[in-house]
């Protein structure tokens, strides 16, 4: 069942002169990993928005076409209550601090003490959440005061502790060094093998590459490829479109232009270690 | 503060703190006499110190109130004007009903900052605002006290940082009077208008916690209010009563 359906949506913000998003069609289905890759100003930000419902509630301005959660319209639905479907997480760690929270603890704390969960409940599942974001040594400490990465991964908590059906998660390492991003990307892989169905938007090719399922790229507020990860990714036309490719792929489809005839282009390591280890293998047999 | 061992005062509630300092305040009002400030203002002090924390309470004191009661002492001094000359030289003339003037009010203050300062020396803020809220104030005014206390040592670093990067492009932001109110707006513009920015996605990240949603909230760190607590505070009431309606009747009489 398609959890999260777009329906051709256009959309322009009060402030803009432009259609952001036109005619954006999307289906997500349940438990997926669907990534949005675009190069910049696309709309890949926008249309999170959309499907958190930020757009039109929040931001107002001038949609048609709708967004379905679970079948139910967001324009039916009011922001807070599409809280407890959609988890949104975005780019800049310091303003996703509740700025009301004294410790971590606390700001574990927030979402669930909006939500009228019974003290013990929040003490329990705070608990639990601090080791799944390995955060138990932050516990204590300040919000504020803590790095860039390690504040990513309590907003990442705090979203998740909610626990949403759909998180989507715009450009959440885009701030952050390559270790932080790892720990981020953990996150978020333990949250797809509960189940939870994501919507990330993010730069980093090759780790899209390696954590999704499905692939939509935006240009200039339309949606121009959408399909499996392995599809997508492989595909030369990705690059006529402001977007590289893994450098697995790359090397892959520079492999099939000078002769090599692999199999597949892969796009990750393991598919690369595969398909291009196999390939001299096969040749050192022959 | 070590938490097993509670002193007496911060076991209390926070809304008794509350009724007592305000009671306190107040009561200076219907007894407008030095000596009972003096007597008050030790209290206070005592209050603090059996919390441990006199010292940094005086601290404190001399440190803000203190300061602005000199200055209101010595401009009451000179300006308040009476018949008992007691000092004289140039246009500057000190009256003897200026001191007494000024010596009722600055002990006035002292008890009105004082106990203001107490209440926070010995409340936390954080507790004092929840249980206002348990008692009905909007979440909605709590979380603006609240984030605002945590802001505004945020502002502080970022102003910080503003001003370094201010300095890199060669705004000169140390110096005299005037270099430094030249340096004002371009320090001050961008943290203003960061933060307006940083408005839009504090107010995101609100609506992703659910802070908006329609169901009564917990509150993990609430504190307890007790039967001792809610006597106290009729006691204090009782006896703030007894105050003003004696000094009425003094005044009719």
């Amino acid at each position: 069942m398609d959890i999260v359906e777009v329906r051709d949506l256009t959309y322009k913000y009060p402030t803009s002169s432009d259609q952001v998003l036109r005619g954006v069609s999307l289906r997500v289905k349940k438990g997926e990993f669907c990534s949005i890759i675009g190069p910049n100003g696309a709309g890949k930000t926008t249309l999170c928005n959309a499907i958190r419902g930020l757009v039109p509630h929040f931001y107002k301005g001038d949609m048609q076409g709708e967004v379905l959660i679970n079948g139910q319209s967001t324009m039916d639905v009011s922001l807070a209550d599409l809280a407890l479907s959609v988890g949104f997480v975005f780019q800049n760690p310091f303003t996703q601090i509740s700025g009301i929270a004294k410790t971590v603890f606390g700001e574990l704390a927030f979402g669930l003490e909006n939500l009228g969960v019974e003290p013990d409940e929040i003490r329990r599942r705070v608990s639990r959440m601090l080791e799944v974001a390995k955060l138990q040594d932050l516990a204590e400490r300040s919000p504020f005061e803590i790095s860039g990465g390690q504040q990513q991964r309590v907003a990442l908590a705090s979203i998740i502790i909610m626990e949403p059906e759909i998180l989507v998660i715009d450009e959440p390492t885009s701030q952050l060094d390559p270790q932080s991003t790892e720990e981020i990307f953990e996150i978020i892989q333990l949250m797809k093998m509960q189940g939870k169905t994501i919507i990330l938007v993010e730069h980093k090719i090759d780790l899209v590459a390696q954590y999704s399922d499905h692939v939509v790229l935006i240009e200039d507020g339309s949606i121009v490829m959408d399909g499996s990860t392995d599809e997508i990714l492989s595909d030369p036309a990705v690059l006529q479109h402001g977007t590289s490719l893994p450098q697995f792929a790359l090397l892959g489809i520079e492999m099939r232009k000078r002769g090599y005839r692999l199999d597949k282009i892969p796009i990750t390591e393991a598919q690369a270690v595969e398909q291009i280890g196999g390939y001299f293998t096969e040749k050192a047999v022959d | 503060m070590n938490k097993s061992e509670k002193s007496y005062v911060s076991s209390l509630y926070p809304i008794t703190k509350l009724v007592f300092v305000a009671c306190l305040i107040v009561s200076v009002f219907f007894l407008y006499n030095y000596i009972y400030d003096l007597v008050c203002f030790a209290a206070m002090v005592a209050i603090a110190a059996s919390d441990g924390k006199g010292k940094a309470y005086i601290k404190t004191i001399l440190k803000t109130i203190f300061i602005l009661i000199v200055l209101i002492f010595l401009m009451q001094s000179f300006l308040h004007s009476g018949t008992h000359v007691l000092w004289h030289w140039g246009i500057l003339t000190i009256h003897k009903e200026g001191i007494w003037y000024a010596i009722n009010l600055s002990t006035t203050l002292l008890v009105i900052g004082g106990a203001i300062a107490l209440l926070f020396k010995i409340t936390e803020v954080e507790d004092l605002i929840h249980s206002l809220e348990n008692s009905g104030m909007s979440p909605r005014a709590t979380y603006v006290i609240l984030s605002t206390l945590q802001i505004i040592p945020q502002m502080k670093m970022k102003s910080a940082v503003i001003m370094d990067a201010q300095r890199s492009r060669g705004v000169e932001t140390e110096g005299n009077l005037m270099v430094r109110i030249k340096a004002f707006f371009p320090s001050l513009a961008p943290l203003v208008l960061s933060s307006i920015v940083g408005t839009e996605e504090r107010a995101i990240t609100l609506e992703a916690r659910a802070f908006t949603a329609n169901v009564k909230k917990t509150c993990l760190d609430m504190p307890q209010d007790s039967k001792h607590d809610k006597v106290l505070r009729i006691v204090l009431l009782v006896l703030l009563g007894i105050l003003i309606v004696g000094r009425i009747i003094l005044w009719i009489l």
